[in-house]
């Protein structure tokens, strides 16, 4: 009898400690995959959610980042990354997530406000001091000797934003023939010297290798170059179209579950959208959500006319697959 | 590579500017325009190209961290995936040793060269969180399965293992046997604790790996045996738990290398055979039960230790009970044995000293500078049955009924005292070339029987490990 008490309750220890159930565990730590140029919105915005989650709950919690492009953090998270949450550059990474892995359900982009994206941004152009090569409009990018500076699209999501907001505009310019849309593209590739595989790494060669003339940009990534990379020594040029830029966000159920973090997870997401979150993706030159953090960062963001890419290619997945996917457009107009 | 591309820009610029054949008659605005052009041009093709080769570098790089390693080094040979979350390891050991036994008339002792231990290991790790080992025996004339298990760390402080391996108990009996300072263990672990056996048990460090902790069900075992990897051979079970402090683990003290734990086993058994067995040093059986002796009830072990580590000085130290309920026929009683040991070693050429062995400063290479690590070791040790065993007629005793018409028979000993001494060579982290010579003097327990002769034992052994 004491041996069957002493056996059940040494089985039982172990099924409860291997169940996720985190009841005992004070320090709590989760992966946040995301996308290149969220490194300083993250780093603060992580700080504050610490201490946010300490007071509210007593628990330490600790937010591992992981940064690259979007396409390739994406392809590490189906591979096996365990990410408690994820906040890339586009849907179409995380649907790929949902679909190939099953790690969420697929109307994951409903859970939060806002489609998931709890900020926005978009692509502008960024010269250096002076506009030397008087760039004013996407139209000046193919012009011969102007050197353009952007990401891989097979590798990066704002590559790929990069990539139909041209397009957008030779589509508009052209009255929608696709054609001259793919010239017009194809001739700006032509121009581009270096293909990095994310955006933080065109930073890098626009800003501190001094390569290329132009730079198609986040539009927070150029802020962050103008205002602090390299103050003085760079402008901002706002195209006369360009694109709306929704990077969104969500928990990665399972890997949540597994680890026992899927409260904290949400919360994390879910503190994006709180007058701290919303403050911060202003201070880091993302657009907030949020009306009343639109209006008091109304003045650092220029007007553009913004397109969807629902209205001009139908939405990410038919984007992808026409333009992005193994031997899609740019597969067929990008020469090395 | 950043620093070749620059030597190489500014030959490329030096050798461009020379070369241009209006460069020294650039005298109007125009062709300045034009050598301006054309050195920012250059100079830009000199940057892409930098660029682009850190670009491949990282991209180098990254594939590189996909890529398996394999690795083959002094602690075994491997593979493992590119993400470092799975591996398997080629590990093994090999002793031979030859043996010697001084002034005995025993003709059973005789002098011999044998295969201690030949167990190639197969380890490995699936998920970061899975491992696993298979080490198996070829020494003995049937094969082994030594160690055969999974542990899955879950956390640090959480981690369960289960299938064949060392029963949480003695201090020298889980240290590993390739790093053992005599040939042989000593009572306390070759005697009286259980070796492997098959089970489960959970285990973890805790307060900053300066406490291991370890509780665990097994079949059960005799004092000194192992557990059939085919399946229990007694009815009862066996609970085992041992907990260990290290409490200045990790700091500058003096006391950084002290080490004391407190472990014990507890079984409930009916009606089997007595499986107890002790042995000498030499390797030679001198007690074990009468065939007619069996459990009757619970079977307790404790056992307090200590080690201490400090520079080239070690000493290790350990006690153990065991006391089992036996019966025969009518008569039944508990009968409490005991072992224990002080065991200390110095390292000659001013190694560290240390539990998980030692590491040379210099291996030993013909020829050349270097001669590896010597070190000198003492021990004294003694193991006491109870006397209980021995009371009774001949057909009462639980043990004692054996060949009693010579003085080496087995079964008439209840006390065994040793001392030993030591010297070890390593050549190097994983070959070492060892001898012990151990004297072991006897008490009778049975009057009228003398005690069994002295035994004295020189082993002499050589090691490969990895």
């Amino acid at each position: 009898m004491k041996k069957s008490l002493l056996a059940l309750a040494l089985l039982g220890a172990v099924f409860a400690a291997t169940a996720p159930s985190a009841a005992l565990a004070k320090d709590v730590e989760i992966l946040n995959v995301s996308y290149d140029p969220t490194r300083e919105l993250y780093k603060e915005f992580n700080a504050e959610f610490a201490k946010h989650w300490k007071e509210k709950t007593g628990d330490n919690v600790t937010i591992k980042q992981s940064h690259g492009g979007a396409g390739k953090q994406a392809r590490a998270v189906i591979d096996g990354l365990q990410a408690d949450v994820v906040t890339l550059a586009l849907a179409y990474d995380i649907d790929a997530i949902s679909e190939k892995a099953k790690l969420f359900p697929k109307d994951w982009q409903a859970r939060l406000p806002n489609n998931s994206s709890p900020y926005t941004s978009t692509i502008v152009l960024l010269v250096r001091k002076g506009n030397p090569k008087n760039i004013k409009d996407w139209d000046d990018l193919v012009k011969p000797g102007v050197s353009v500076i952007t990401p891989n699209p097979k590798t990066s999501g704002g590559a790929r934003w990069n990539y139909l907001a041209a397009y957008a505009y030779a589509l508009k310019q052209n009255n929608n023939d696709d054609t001259k849309a793919r010239e017009f593209v194809s001739k700006i590739y032509k121009n581009v010297p270096v293909l990095d595989s994310g955006a933080r790494g065109s930073t890098t060669t626009f800003v501190e290798r001094g390569i290329g003339d132009v730079f198609i940009s986040w539009e927070n990534e150029a802020f962050l170059a103008q205002k602090e990379l390299g103050v003085g020594k760079f402008e901002i040029v706002v195209p006369s179209v360009s694109i709306l830029a929704e990077p969104p966000v969500t928990v990665v159920d399972k890997n949540a579950k597994k680890h026992g973090t899927e409260a904290v997870s949400k919360a994390y997401l879910e503190y994006l959208y709180s007058d701290v979150g919303q403050d911060l993706a202003g201070k880091h030159y993302y657009r907030p959500t949020n009306p009343k953090y639109v209006e008091k960062y109304a003045s650092q963001f220029p007007k553009v006319n913004l397109i969807k890419i629902d209205d001009v290619f139908g939405g990410w997945q038919k984007a992808q697959k026409t333009h992005f996917s193994d031997g899609g457009v740019f597969d067929q107009i990008y020469q090395k | 590579m950043q620093f070749k591309y620059t030597k190489f820009a500014s030959a490329l610029l030096a050798t461009g500017l020379l070369s241009l054949p209006f460069a020294a008659n650039a005298n109007d605005s125009s062709e300045l325009e034009q050598l301006r052009a054309l050195v920012q041009e250059l100079d830009q093709k000199v940057k892409i190209l930098a660029r682009q080769g850190e670009i491949n570098e990282d991209a180098a790089k990254a594939e590189k961290k996909k890529q398996p390693v394999v690795k083959a080094n002094s602690g075994g040979f491997g593979i493992e995936s590119g993400d470092g979350a799975h591996s398997f390891k080629l590990r093994g050991t090999l002793q031979a040793d030859n043996r010697a036994y001084f002034g005995d008339d025993n003709p059973s002792l005789k002098n011999d060269n044998v295969l201690r231990r030949v167990r190639p290991r197969f380890q490995g790790t699936l998920y970061n969180i899975f491992d696993f080992d298979i080490n198996t025996d070829f020494a003995p004339n049937t094969t082994t399965v030594q160690d055969a298990y999974i542990n899955a760390r879950f956390q640090p402080w959480f981690q369960v293992q289960a299938g064949k391996f060392k029963s949480p108990f003695s201090l020298e009996r889980l240290q590993s046997g390739n790093w053992i300072r005599f040939a042989e263990r000593s009572y306390v672990a070759d005697s009286i604790s259980p070796n492997r056996d098959v089970g489960i048990q959970i285990h973890g460090d805790v307060l900053d790996k300066k406490l291991n902790y370890k509780v665990g069900i097994f079949n059960g075992i005799g004092d000194g045996g192992s557990g059939a990897q085919g399946g229990d051979t007694n009815t009862g079970k066996e609970f085992a738990a041992r907990v260990f402090a290290e409490p200045f683990k990790g700091s500058d003290s003096a006391l950084a290398g002290l080490g004391i734990g407190l472990a014990g086993t507890w079984g409930d058994d009916s009606g089997d055979p007595v499986t107890d067995r002790y042995r000498t040093p030499g390797l030679q059986t001198f007690f074990q039960y009468n065939t007619a002796t069996l459990t009757d009830g619970d079977k307790v072990r404790w056992s307090p230790q200590a080690y201490y580590y400090y520079g080239p000085f070690g000493v290790l130290a350990e006690y153990a009970r065991s006391s089992t309920d036996v019966k025969r026929g009518t008569r039944s009683a508990t009968l409490d044995n005991d072992a224990w040991q002080i065991a200390a070693s110095w390292v000659l050429t001013g190694e560290d000293n240390g539990f998980g062995g030692i590491t040379p400063k210099s291996n030993y290479t013909p020829n050349k500078e270097g001669w590896g690590a010597f070190e000198v070791a003492a021990r004294y040790h003694q193991l006491e049955i109870d006397k209980d065993a021995f009371t009774g007629t001949g057909a009462q005793r639980f043990a004692g009924t054996a060949n009693t018409t010579t003085n080496f028979g087995q079964n008439i000993t209840d006390k065994a005292s040793t001392w030993t001494l030591g010297l070890n060579w390593y050549l190097n982290k994983n070959v070492k070339i060892a001898t012990s010579y151990d004297h072991t003097s006897f008490d009778s327990a049975i009057a009228g029987i003398k005690d069994r002769e002295d035994e004295k034992a020189l082993f002499t052994r050589f090691q490969v490990a990895y």
